[in-house]
């Protein structure tokens, strides 16, 4: 075999399944109305266990387990005090960025803990009813803001979203590739043709309009997606948020919403039909949904680092150039 | 390996022989003279206080930031002086040989 496809004869026993870490981003980490004012939850995303907490004031803060003193687990017998967690073994508290706030019992508090948080603590923001957290692999400030989404924010004139959640065995890099590889709507869901498709990388941003306007969707980062289906003027939106488990399996939830429109009227129609189609859930005419084909995939397939890619194929290996960037600090390289 | 003069809270003096590689502060604290460090040698508790000799305070190895910010913060609880160290941060050596300090009190 030639040299540049020295890779192909590589199979099951050589192939990576999923040899990422978790990628730099932010990550949805559950509903606002789940966690009431002074809860104390453990949590398993990000490849690792956290305790999320809802301060007195109502701020919500999210952790290591383990305290920095002598290692207890905060998520079992801690309690909130005020906006802090206090650790059940001496009741050293923490606020929600990790800072010390209170030692009960040293005469002299050890400088190191005015100078820098000593508890690893993911920034955390609320937004759309949601618990969002920024997640570094070096627990590096944000490289990126959220970005506001009108028709979660306004939600006076748009209907209560719609909500899925699904789960499925593979990385975010895997379930994201998806996004780039138009050719794939046509043979895996079944569309008429492979769409048109204009895109362009500007990290961390990757913009797409596929069939001219029809759909158009940007993704900001690994673990937000917003998507708009247009048509004959009707718009209906899509937010797609994907949170990394484990190395091999991830949480992908959608909210979907539109214009509120007068019950019966043509844009009504036309809007639940959007809706309808990225749902997928439907009639079946346009295509299969991406809970009964993608996952397939996705669950049973492993990650090819040298792709044998032909013309027609879509911009895997930008896709993959640009998402390595997400991985930065955390020694991974392709 | 090195003679130090050490000075206990009580006035006593003491005359020890350190080997080359350990700290002050475990020599004070292995010979029972009521020196904690408590926080092992990371500058988080201030327990191993002491007052280096003015003849010696130049020749002892120089404070770290870490150092600097504990002794500022025992500062408010116990007496410092401009010799003030943490005896933790005191490695024995052979040029230490008749180093002279006196324990600093308790917090």
């Amino acid at each position: 075999m030639s040299d540049s496809h020295a890779n192909l004869n590589k199979g099951a026993k050589d192939l990576p399944r999923c040899p990422f870490p978790v990628p730099m981003g932010w990550y949805f980490v559950d509903y606002s109305e789940n966690l009431a004012k002074e809860e104390i939850r453990n949590v398993n995303l990000l490849d690792q266990e956290w305790v999320l907490f809802r301060g007195e004031t109502g701020k919500v803060g999210m952790t290591d387990p383990y305290c920095p003193h002598l290692g207890a687990h905060m998520g079992h017998g801690g309690k909130v005090c005020g906006d802090n967690i206090r650790c059940p073994f001496h009741h050293w508290q923490f606020d929600s960025e990790g800072w010390n706030k209170d030692i009960p019992y040293a005469k002299v508090t050890p400088p190191i803990c005015k100078k820098q948080p000593i508890l690893r603590a993911l920034p955390v923001e609320e937004k759309w009813g949601m618990i969002w957290c920024w997640y570094h692999p070096k627990g590096e400030a944000p490289k990126w803001e959220l970005p506001s989404v009108p028709e979660l924010e306004d939600t006076e004139n748009h209907v209560k979203p719609h909500r899925g959640e699904w789960e499925t065995g593979t990385a975010v890099q895997e379930i994201a590739e998806n996004g780039v590889d138009f050719a794939h709507l046509k043979f895996l869901h079944g569309e008429k043709e492979i769409p048109p498709a204009e895109y362009s990388f500007d990290w961390p941003h990757y913009d797409v309009n596929m069939n001219n306007g029809y759909i158009v969707g940007r993704m900001h980062g690994p673990g937000l997606n917003v998507y708009r289906f247009s048509h004959e003027g009707v718009t209906a939106t899509m937010v797609n948020y994907t949170t990394p488990m484990t190395a091999d399996s991830s949480v992908i939830r959608m909210s979907f919403t539109h214009k509120k429109y007068e019950e019966g009227t043509k844009e009504a129609m036309i809007a639940q039909h959007l809706v309808q189609h990225m749902v997928g859930e439907a009639d079946g005419k346009d295509s299969a949904g991406f809970e009964s084909v993608d996952f397939i995939v996705w669950n049973h397939k492993k990650y090819r680092p040298n792709p044998l890619l032909c013309d027609g194929d879509g911009p895997i290996i930008q896709y993959r150039k640009f998402f390595s960037k997400f991985y930065e600090g955390s020694g991974y390289a392709e | 390996m090195a003679k130090i003069q050490i000075k206990d809270r009580d006035g006593a003096e003491h005359s020890l022989e350190a080997p080359s590689g350990t700290t002050l502060m475990e020599l004070l604290r292995d010979e029972d003279l009521d020196v904690e460090g408590t926080c092992g040698g990371i500058c988080s508790c201030g327990t191993c206080h002491v007052y280096v000799s003015e003849d010696w305070a130049g020749r002892v190895p120089a404070k770290g930031e870490d150092e600097d910010m504990m002794l500022e913060a025992i500062g408010e609880v116990v007496e410092l002086r401009p010799t003030s160290r943490l005896s933790c941060q005191i490695e024995i050596d052979d040029s230490l040989d008749g180093l002279s300090v006196e324990i600093g009190p308790v917090a």
